[in-house]
């Protein structure tokens, strides 16, 4: 016997009816490792991260962060990286800069030719790390240094994120279009449901009847 | 969408005394001085067990949250109600994820998370558990189950966890649609036709127990959560938030000439404050301990989901790839 | 021209979008990893939405309103290809489904933005960078899950060739094609069907997926002319029970 449900999809789906016996816990990487994303909400400003998905490439990773981070409001343009590609600083207090906190380390690894990185910065602690700009360099460390000299002293700096430009996927210029109808999606929009009128009508109607 | 309903563990203050008082001071004191705790900061373990559980069990709700409306998807009225229903029930489990990727950051992994739900070990919000019976039911919950979720969320965004504020800011902007498309849509039927509003009179009456269950028990029944507190874990006492929501709400319901089946409510003009009668604590218990009607079925449901697709889990899996937890 | 013919166009093309974006919506806290949960349910909205704009179109052309035309029909009025209406299966049928339907529309919807008859264009021009995302994602997933293990191999093949009939039952021609054609509203279903199969060519060699002979199959039709699987029906009655309870509600 299968289970009848309220939900008709749910009845299709021939759940088995009873109590079932504890299922074994989901392998490692069953949920695929994860990706970081960054949304672009207008032509020409900064990149800002949004949140994680969970995916198994980067490829994947985009059309999941697409849906995830942008089905709501407008956006022009989407980047994800691989969250182990990113290299993260110490966090500071709020006000302090980090990248004065930061001792010189020697690079673990340095590539023969300078490659360029893009730096993410967060200016207080709860908010999202927005793109500060990119830099030339041969390692992460140096990155960092060059992105001191370049944007670090711009007012308070909580945390740094360091990221190779090859580690992010962007989408195609041209397929932009792909946002190009969220803002007319109205029907997930709060303004689109407006209901003073039915109220006022119906409570004119029955005032007798209307409690309190 | 989440309440109140939610359990947290007695403190045990032995817990508390291992930690480094140096670190518990600074971190006791950022929190003081109203800043965020990011993931790779100092915490005590209790803290973060704590909102390891919280997140944990609002992501849940949210999965399972999404079924009882989901159980009116296919079958919506017209193309603007179509059209919503699925981008709610959507937004349910968009927010599943940002939560479950909140609750990473913090140490426990997705696949644990979502284990320990299929196996009943972690638990949800408790009003999930209830059945909607017809499309009025899922009205009903679109509306006010959340703006239940949104008076424990405004207040929970203005925690001390980085990632889960992070969270919560977007969830908070996203249910600003439903409880407007919840409230068009109750508004259409109780000022609709004859049929319609006895429908959600209906649905009305079946809910508010579950709805006043949703903030949880009352305060003098709850474990002592003075430390979460302070630790701005635990934002609002479950008595708070249930006047808030009443508060608001109340008087949209009475407005519409809807009756609520609670012959004590009211408003006490002397403590400003609502009276009304306890709902029954033993059934909320009774249901979170896994016995309501619907229980078996969400789980079920969830479970066969992740049976379901386990081939593609399985054939995208690439044993190269190394797990890191999100980063913020 | 003909007006008989321009809403043949636009209820075939309504109805696929319809029957389509209900079906997949039905996979909605279903879905084999939250993501694709997500991203399958924007695709089923998108779908919903497009055939509302084409509805829309109907009703200027003077037929009635777009609700009591989605909700209210019987199958045998319905003009939706046979694929859309099959029930979603496991997620490799629904997935191949998806790969095989929207890479016929994005060509239908190029081809629409050129059209003569300028409602159709302006709608098809601006719903076309949906259709892209669509087909991104279709193309993506059969890439990867195309060329993994057996199993999902096996799974994904078994599923082509089970709704390859029913696809190609997608190019029914109608009995205003050539009208159509020579009016420069529409190329033609077998100008789609062209396009179309290059293009799931292009990505099934990319992949351990074999395309079996066309030319062996026979074409699963009827669907434009109203004669439709025994899935159809029981899908309508669903999706009005609630609007049919008092379809002269505001609901």
């Amino acid at each position: 016997m299968s289970l009848t449900s309220l939900d008709p999809r749910v009845t299709r789906l021939n759940l088995p009816e009873g109590e079932q016996p504890p299922v074994e816990a989901k392998p490692v990487l069953d949920q695929f490792e994860t990706y970081e994303t960054f949304h672009q909400k207008k032509e020409g400003t900064a990149y800002t991260y949004v949140g994680p998905v969970h995916a198994p490439n980067e490829e994947v990773a985009f059309l999941f962060s697409k849906e995830q981070y942008s089905r709501r409001a407008a956006c022009t343009g989407m980047w994800v990286a691989r969250t182990s590609h990113i290299m993260v600083t110490p966090y500071v207090g709020d006000g302090e800069n980090v990248y004065d906190a930061i001792r010189t380390e020697e690079p673990t690894e340095r590539s023969e030719q300078p490659e360029a990185y893009e730096i993410f910065h967060l200016k207080k602690r709860g908010k999202a790390h927005t793109h500060a700009g990119r830099v030339e360099a041969t390692s992460y460390q140096e990155a960092l240094q060059e992105a001191k000299k370049a944007f670090g002293d711009k007012g308070p700096i909580v945390n740094v994120w360091v990221v190779k430009s090859k580690h992010v996927f962007r989408n195609n210029e041209e397929d932009k279009d792909m946002w190009l109808t969220i803002p007319d999606k109205k029907y997930r929009d709060a303004v689109a449901y407006k209901v003073m009128d039915k109220i006022t009508k119906y409570k004119e109607e029955n005032k007798t009847t209307a409690v309190q | 969408m989440y309440g109140g309903g939610n359990v947290f563990e007695a403190t045990k203050f032995d817990t508390l005394q291992n930690e480094d008082p140096v670190k518990m001071a600074e971190f006791e004191a950022r929190i003081e001085r109203g800043e965020k705790i990011e993931p790779n900061d100092w915490m005590p373990e209790l803290y973060r067990k704590q909102l390891i559980r919280m997140i944990e069990q609002h992501a849940h709700s949210e999965i399972i949250g999404s079924l009882p409306e989901g159980t009116w998807i296919t079958r919506a009225p017209g193309f603007r109600r179509k059209l919503a229903q699925m981008a709610k029930v959507q937004d349910e489990v968009g927010h599943a994820q940002l939560l479950y990727s909140a609750a990473e950051t913090l140490g426990k992994s997705r696949e644990q998370m979502l284990t320990d739900l299929i196996n009943g070990k972690s638990k949800y919000s408790n009003v999930f558990n209830y059945p909607a019976f017809t499309w009025a039911d899922s009205n009903i919950i679109s509306w006010l189950i959340d703006a239940g979720a949104i008076v424990n969320q405004l207040a929970n965004a203005k925690g001390s966890y980085g990632p889960y504020c992070r969270a919560l800011d977007r969830i908070c902007a996203e249910e600003a649609f439903h409880l407007k498309y919840g409230h068009d849509a109750v508004v259409h039927m109780a000022t609709g036709s004859a049929k319609q509003r006895e429908m959600i009179q209906a649905a009305l009456n079946r809910w508010w127990t579950p709805i006043m269950h949703f903030f949880g028990p009352p305060d003098k029944m709850s474990t002592h959560t003075e430390i979460l507190m302070k630790w701005k874990v635990k934002m609002a006492s479950n008595d708070d938030m249930r006047q808030q929501f009443l508060d608001m709400y109340v008087p949209k319901i009475w407005e519409l000439g809807l009756t609520l089946p609670d012959p004590n409510l009211k408003k006490n003009a002397e403590t400003g404050k609502w009276d009304y009668t306890e709902p029954d604590w033993e059934e909320f218990k009774r249901v979170i301990n896994g016995d309501g009607p619907c229980n078996a079925e969400r789980l079920a449901v969830r479970r066969t989901a992740e049976e379901r697709g386990a081939w593609v889990r399985r054939a995208l899996l690439n044993p190269k790839s190394k797990y890191v937890k999100p980063l913020a | 021209m003909n007006e008989l013919a321009i809403k043949d166009l636009l209820y075939k093309l309504a109805d696929d979008e319809l029957i389509l974006g209900h079906r997949n919506s039905e996979w909605t806290g279903f879905g084999p990893i939250l993501e694709e949960d997500i991203a399958f349910s924007s695709m089923a909205q998108d779908k919903i939405g497009h055939s509302l704009a084409f509805y829309t179109l109907l009703n200027e052309l003077g037929e009635a309103d777009p609700d009591t035309v989605a909700f209210t029909r019987n199958a045998e009025q319905f003009h939706n290809s046979q694929l859309v209406e099959l029930p979603n299966g496991e997620y490799d049928f629904s997935l191949i489904r998806h790969f095989l339907y929207d890479n016929a529309e994005i060509v239908r919807f190029e081809m629409l933005s050129r059209s003569s008859y300028e409602p159709i264009a302006k709608v098809a021009t601006k719903l076309k960078g949906e259709v892209k995302y669509h087909v991104l994602h279709a193309n993506t997933w059969i890439k990867n899950l195309g060329a993994s293990t057996e199993e999902a191999i096996l799974r994904l093949q078994s599923s082509l060739n089970e709704a390859l009939p029913y696809a190609l039952g997608m190019f029914e021609p109608s009995k205003y094609e050539q009208e159509l054609i020579d009016a420069g509203v529409y190329e033609g279903e077998e100008a789609v069907k062209a396009e179309w199969l290059k293009r799931i060519q292009a990505v099934l060699e990319k992949t351990d997926l074999k395309l079996p002979d066309l030319e062996s199959i026979e074409p699963k039709f009827g669907g434009r002319y109203g004669q439709h699987t025994e899935h159809l029906q029981p899908l309508l009655d669903e999706m009005a029970e609630v609007f049919k309870i008092d379809p002269t509600a505001e609901w």
